[in-house]
C-alpha cells in the first residue's frame, strides 16, 4: 500500500508560543518498502510518524494510504484505520505485564479479521518456546519481539516502528533489525522506522532525511543491504 | 473470539486481593444491611396488610370512664360502624412492678394470634396467653403459673395483639415499653372473674364501609364523639388507629426505616463507587502507556473503557448477588430480631420482593457503574499519544502552584496533597460518613442516658393518679389535665400537647418551677415543646380539641425546664375556663409519696420509674444494632483510609525508589509521602466532628418529627474523642502496613519503568 504525505504541517502550542514542528512535509512511501525516517532530536520524525499512524492530527496537509486519506476522518474512523491497516512498534514495549508473551500478541490479533497464525509468528520471532512467560521473565530483546509479534499479527499493511532499538544492546537491536527485514520479506508490509541510528539506513529501501521540521532528503537505496550485515 | 485482555482481570484481582476482597466486602455488608432490612421489612408490612383484614383489626376506640349506653353503641351502629366491647382488667403491680392488662376473649375484632403455644381454651377459667415480647421480657414460659389481681392463670400461650404491635402504655409516651407493660387475653369466663376490679371500659370500632378515606373516617370519629358526649359519656379517651401509637407506630417506623436504609445503602454504595473510581483513575495513571498501545493497535475506546470498567462491574455483581442472597436467607433471621426485639408481631415468612431486589442489586450496580464509567470515559477521551507519552493533564499547569515559604517538608507534604486531591476529597467523605456511623453507634448510649437523666431531674413528682372521677384525698397535688393536638410544623400533622392545669397560687405546689401564669390566654411550655415546635416566649400557638373541636390560640409566656413530655402549664382554674369545665375542676393528683385511692377510681398510674424506664427499654432493644454500626463503621474506616492512602504510594513508587537512591531512609520517606496522608486524615477527622453534629441534629429533628415527644441532641465530649481515637487507631494501624510496604520498594524500581 502506497504512502503519498501531502504539504503536511503541525503547531504546537497556542499563538503565544506556538511552535511549527512540520513545515510542510511532502513524501511518499512505496509499497512494500522499509523507509527509515532520520533526523536529529527535535526534527519532526516521530510527529511525522504519528500523524501517520493516526494518533496525531495534522494540523493541516494530508496523508493518503492507498486509497485511504485521513485527512476528514474522524477519532472512530481513525481507530478503525489503525485496526485495519497499521502496526506499530515503541522503544519502550508497552507490553501488558500480567499477560504472557502469547496473550500480547492475542490481544493485538482479536482486533483482526485475518490473523496471521499466532504459533507460526512466535516461531518467526524465536518466542515459541516463551509464549508462556510473562513480560518480566523476557530480556529486552526478546520483550521488543514480543512487542513487533503483537503488531505484525494483525498483517498489518503499514508497520510503524518508533526507535525500535533505541532501548536495545547492539546485539540484540542487529536481531530486531534482522527480524524487522525477514518480516518484510515474508509479509511484504510497508515498513517506516523511525531512528537516530544513522547506520540502519542501510537496511532501506527509501531513506528519507528530516531537519527543522522539512524532509531534506529522499533517498531510494537500489540495493539495500542485509540488515545482518550493517555495522555502527 | 474471547477478548484476550479479559484475561487480566483474575490475574488483576489476584495481584490486588486486598484492595478487591476489602471493596467487596464492603459492598457485601451494605447489600445485606439493604436486602436483608427491606426483605424483613416488607415481610412484615405484608404481614400487618393481611392482619388488618384477616384479624379484623379496629379503625380505633374510645374509653368511658363508665359503660357508654346502649343507646349510644346503637347509634353509632346505625353509621355502618361495628362497635365491639373490648373491655380489659389491669393489674397496676404484675410481677411486682408492671402493668398488665388483661383482655376478655375476643371474636369480633382485633383477633389474637398465637406465637408458641395456643390461646386459652374458651370455657377455661384459668389459661391465659401473654403478648410475648413482655413475657420474654419478664421470663415467663409457656406453663408457669402467673398471679393477676390475686387469680392464678397457667400460661398457655405467647401472643400478637392486633391492636398492640407496639407497646405503648400511654398513647404520648415517646417510646415503647415492652418490659413494663404487657398485654394478655383470657377466655370469657376467665375474664368474668377478674373483672371486678381495675376493669376500663373500652369499645373498639371498625367502619363496615372498608375504602373510607382518611377524611371520612375523621369525620367519622368526630360524629361519633359528637354521639358519646350527648349521651353523657364521660370520654376518657378516644383514639383512631392512625393516631393509635400502638397500632400505628410500627407502620410508620417502617416507613421511616425504609428510606433510612435506602439513604444508607446508596450513600455507602456511591462512597465505594467514588472508591473504585479513585482506584482506577490510578492504574490509568500507571498503566497509560498501555492504554496508548492499546488505542493505537485500534481499540476503541469503549472497548477500553469496558476493559478498565470490567472489574468494577464483577464487584458490583458478586456483592449485589452475594449480599441479597445472604441478605434473603441468612441474614433475614438476624434483622428480623430487630423488629421482633421490639414489636409484637405472629411469625414471619420472609417474602421475595422485586422492588427489593432492584432497589439492592440493580440500583447499586447502576450507580457504581454510571460514577465509574463517567470517570473513565472522561479520563480515557485523551489522545492515544497524550497516554504513550503519560501527558493525561487535560489542562496544562501553566505554573506551579505557588506555596509560601514553608520548610521543604511541608511544601513537598502539600505538594503530595495537591497530586492526589481527588483520593483525598473521597476519603474525607469516606471519613465523614465512617465516623457518623460511629457517632450514632457511640453517641446513642449517651444521648438516651441524658434523656432519662433529665426527664428524671426535671420530673416534679414520684406519682401520678389519673382519675375517673374526682376524689377528695389528702397527700397529693390537684391538677387538671387533658390533651389538645397542635399542627407540628414540619410534617404538618397533629400532635398532642398534654395541658396541665395546675394551682398557682400554691406556695408549695410541685409545678411552682413551672412557669404556668395566672391568665386565661397564656400558657408555659417544656422545653421539650419549645425545641420541637421551635417557639418561644412571645410566640403564640394554636391547639384544638379533638373532642369539642374548639381552638384555642395561646400565648407563650415562659419556658419551664421540663423535659419528659410536650407540655403546656396553665393555672387550673383558668384552664377550666377555658375548657368550659366546671369551677374546680382536677382529674389527677401528683405527690411524692403513694397515695391511698380506691383502685376503682384511678385511671392511671404512673411512676417516675414508667418515665425513664421506657427509655432504658429502648436501649436494650438496640444494642445489637448498636454494636453493628460500631463494628461497621470500624471496618469502613480501614478499608476507606487503607485503599485511599495507598493510591499514593502506588503513585508515588518510582519517586519513592529515586528518594532511596539519592540517600532518604525509610522514615525520612515516610516524613515526605506517608505524613501527607496523616495530616489529611487527622485533620478529616477532627474537621469532620461539627459536620457531623450537624448533620446528627437535623437528624434528631427528622427522628423527633416522627415521634410525639421530643428528644433533644446531646453528645458528652468524650464521644467526640473517641471518635477521633478510633480513626486514627486504624489510620496508625494502616500507616504501618504502608511503612513496610515502603520499605520494600527496591531502589532498582528507579533504575527500571523509565518510558
Amino acid at each position: 500500500m502506497d504512502i503519498r504525505i501531502k504539504d503536511l504541517h503541525k503547531f504546537y502550542g497556542d499563538s503565544s508560543n506556538r511552535v511549527e514542528v512540520l513545515k510542510g512535509v511532502n513524501c511518499e512511501v512505496l509499497d512494500g518498502e522499509i523507509c527509515v525516517l532520520l533526523g536529529p532530536s527535535g526534527s519532526g520524525k516521530s510527529t511525522l510518524l504519528n500523524i501517520i499512524g493516526g494518533i496525531e492530527p495534522a494540523t493541516s496537509g494530508s496523508v493518503d494510504i492507498g486509497n485511504d486519506s485521513t485527512e476528514h476522518m474522524n477519532a472512530r474512523q481513525l481507530t478503525l484505520y489503525r485496526r485495519n491497516h497499521l502496526g506499530f512498534v515503541f522503544q519502550f514495549y508497552n507490553l501488558i505485564p500480567n499477560l504472557t508473551v502469547k496473550e500480547n500478541i492475542e490481544v493485538s490479533a482479536y482486533l483482526s479479521k485475518n490473523p496471521l497464525d499466532i504459533n507460526e509468528l512466535l516461531k518467526t520471532l524465536g518466542l515459541y518456546e516463551h509464549r508462556d512467560k510473562l513480560p518480566s521473565q523476557l530480556s529486552g530483546g526478546q520483550q521488543q519481539r514480543c512487542a513487533i509479534g503483537r503488531a505484525l499479527i494483525k498483517n498489518p499493511s503499514l508497520l510503524l516502528c518508533d526507535e525500535p532499538t533505541g532501548a536495545l544492546d547492539y546485539k540484540t537491536s542487529k536481531e530486531i533489525l534482522v527480524l524487522i527485514e525477514s518480516i518484510n520479506r515474508k509479509y511484504k508490509n510497508t515498513i517506516i522506522i523511525v531512528t537516530h541510528n544513522d547506520a540502519i539506513k542501510n537496511m532501506a529501501n527509501r531513506v528519507l532525511k528530516m531537519r527543522d521540521g522539512l524532509i531534506v532528503s529522499d533517498t531510494v537505496n537500489e540495493i539495500p543491504m542485509n540488515a545482518a550485515d550493517i555495522e555502527w | 473470539m474471547f477478548n484476550p485482555l479479559n484475561k487480566r482481570i483474575p490475574r488483576e484481582f489476584k495481584a490486588n486481593a486486598g484492595r478487591y476482597i476489602s471493596t467487596f466486602i464492603l459492598l457485601f455488608i451494605t447489600i445485606i444491611v439493604g436486602a436483608g432490612a427491606l426483605v424483613v421489612m416488607d415481610s412484615i408490612k405484608l404481614m400487618l396488610d393481611d392482619m388488618e383484614e384477616a384479624n379484623i383489626l379496629e379503625d380505633g376506640y374510645w374509653e368511658t370512664k363508665y359503660e357508654t349506653s346502649k343507646d349510644a353503641v346503637k347509634k353509632i351502629e346505625k353509621r355502618g360502624i361495628t362497635v365491639c366491647e373490648n373491655f380489659y382488667v389491669t393489674d397496676d403491680d404484675f410481677d411486682g412492678n408492671a402493668k398488665f392488662y388483661v383482655f376478655n376473649e375476643r371474636t369480633d375484632i382485633d383477633l389474637p394470634i398465637a406465637y408458641d403455644g395456643r390461646l386459652p381454651e374458651s370455657g377455661s377459667d384459668d389459661e391465659i396467653a401473654l403478648d410475648r415480647l413482655f413475657a420474654e421480657g419478664r421470663n415467663i414460659s409457656i406453663g408457669d403459673i402467673i398471679d393477676v389481681n390475686g387469680k392464678e392463670l397457667k400460661v398457655v400461650g405467647t401472643v400478637a395483639l392486633p391492636d398492640y404491635t407496639a407497646l405503648f402504655l400511654d398513647n404520648q409516651d415517646m417510646m415503647m415499653n415492652t418490659k413494663d407493660f404487657g398485654v394478655s387475653i383470657v377466655s370469657a369466663e376467665a375474664f368474668e372473674d377478674l373483672d371486678g376490679q381495675n376493669l376500663t371500659y373500652r369499645y373498639s370500632y371498625r367502619f363496615n364501609e372498608r375504602d373510607k378515606t382518611d377524611k371520612e373516617k375523621s369525620d367519622e370519629a368526630e360524629e361519633m364523639i359528637k354521639i358519646l358526649t350527648k349521651s353523657g359519656a364521660d370520654v376518657q379517651e378516644f383514639l383512631t388507629e392512625d393516631a393509635n401509637q400502638s397500632i400505628s407506630y410500627l407502620k410508620g417506623d417502617m416507613g421511616h426505616d425504609g428510606p433510612m436504609i435506602k439513604v444508607f445503602v446508596y450513600i455507602l454504595v456511591t462512597i465505594i463507587s467514588f472508591i473504585f473510581a479513585v482506584l482506577t483513575a490510578n492504574t490509568i495513571e500507571q498503566e497509560s502507556s498501555i492504554i496508548g498501545t492499546l488505542m493505537a493497535m485500534g481499540y476503541m475506546k469503549s472497548e477500553v473503557i469496558f476493559h478498565y470498567l470490567l472489574p468494577t462491574i464483577i464487584i458490583a455483581l458478586l456483592g449485589s448477588a452475594a449480599g441479597n442472597g445472604f441478605g434473603y436467607t441468612v441474614m433475614t433471621d438476624a434483622f428480623k430480631t430487630v423488629y421482633y426485639g421490639s414489636y409484637s408481631l405472629p411469625p414471619m415468612k420472609p417474602v421475595f420482593n422485586i422492588e427489593a431486589f432492584i432497589l439492592t442489586t440493580v440500583i447499586p450496580v447502576v450507580i457504581m457503574i454510571a460514577v465509574n464509567y463517567i470517570m473513565l470515559a472522561d479520563k480515557l477521551s485523551l489522545s492515544p499519544l497524550k497516554f504513550l507519552r503519560k501527558d493525561l493533564k487535560k489542562k496544562h499547569q501553566k505554573k506551579a502552584v505557588k506555596l509560601p515559604a514553608f520548610s521543604f517538608l511541608t511544601r513537598f507534604r502539600i505538594r503530595v496533597m495537591l497530586q492526589n486531591k481527588g483520593s483525598f476529597i473521597v476519603l474525607f467523605l469516606g471519613i465523614f460518613f465512617s465516623s457518623f456511623l460511629l457517632m450514632f453507634g457511640i453517641g446513642l448510649n449517651p444521648l438516651m442516658d441524658h434523656y432519662v437523666e433529665v426527664a428524671d431531674d426535671t420530673l416534679p413528682y414520684e406519682y401520678m393518679y389519673m382519675l375517673k372521677k374526682p376524689v377528695n384525698k389528702h397527700g397529693g397535688e390537684k391538677l387538671y389535665m387533658t390533651t389538645l393536638v397542635s399542627e407540628y410544623y414540619l410534617t404538618g400533622k397533629e400532635v398532642d400537647v398534654t395541658f396541665y392545669g395546675v394551682d398557682t397560687g400554691k406556695t408549695d405546689s410541685k409545678f411552682k418551677d413551672s412557669g404556668a401564669p395566672d391568665s386565661g390566654s397564656e400558657i408555659a411550655i417544656t422545653d421539650s415543646m419549645a425545641k420541637k415546635f421551635k417557639v418561644g416566649v412571645g410566640d403564640t400557638l394554636r391547639f384544638r380539641d379533638k373532642n369539642t373541636d374548639e381552638e384555642y390560640e395561646l400565648t407563650v409566656v415562659a419556658v419551664n425546664g421540663y423535659t419528659n413530655n410536650l407540655g403546656a402549664y396553665m393555672d387550673r382554674d383558668k384552664l377550666n375556663r377555658l375548657l368550659d369545665n366546671k369551677h374546680g375542676e382536677y382529674n389527677a393528683y401528683v405527690s411524692d409519696e403513694k397515695m391511698n385511692l380506691d383502685e376503682d377510681d384511678i385511671a392511671k398510674f404512673i411512676k417516675r420509674s414508667d418515665v425513664v424506664g421506657s427509655a432504658k427499654q429502648m436501649m436494650q432493644t438496640f444494642g445489637a444494632i448498636i454494636m453493628a454500626f460500631n463494628v461497621f463503621s470500624v471496618f469502613a474506616y480501614i478499608v476507606i483510609m487503607y485503599l485511599l492512602t495507598k493510591v499514593v504510594i502506588d503513585k508515588n513508587a518510582l519517586y519513592i525508589s529515586f528518594m532511596k537512591v539519592f540517600g532518604y531512609d525509610s522514615r525520612e520517606i515516610r516524613k515526605l509521602y506517608l505524613d501527607a496522608s496523616a495530616i489529611v486524615t487527622v485533620v478529616s477527622l477532627i474537621v469532620c466532628i461539627p459536620l457531623e453534629v450537624k448533620t446528627f441534629k437535623v437528624a434528631m429533628v427528622y427522628f423527633s418529627s416522627m415521634i410525639e415527644g421530643y428528644m433533644e441532641f446531646y453528645l458528652p465530649p468524650i464521644v467526640y474523642v473517641k471518635i477521633v481515637a478510633m480513626g486514627l487507631i486504624c489510620y496508625f494501624l494502616i500507616n504501618a502496613m504502608h511503612l513496610i510496604r515502603i520499605k520494600r520498594i527496591p531502589m532498582s524500581e528507579a533504575l527500571k519503568n523509565r518510558d
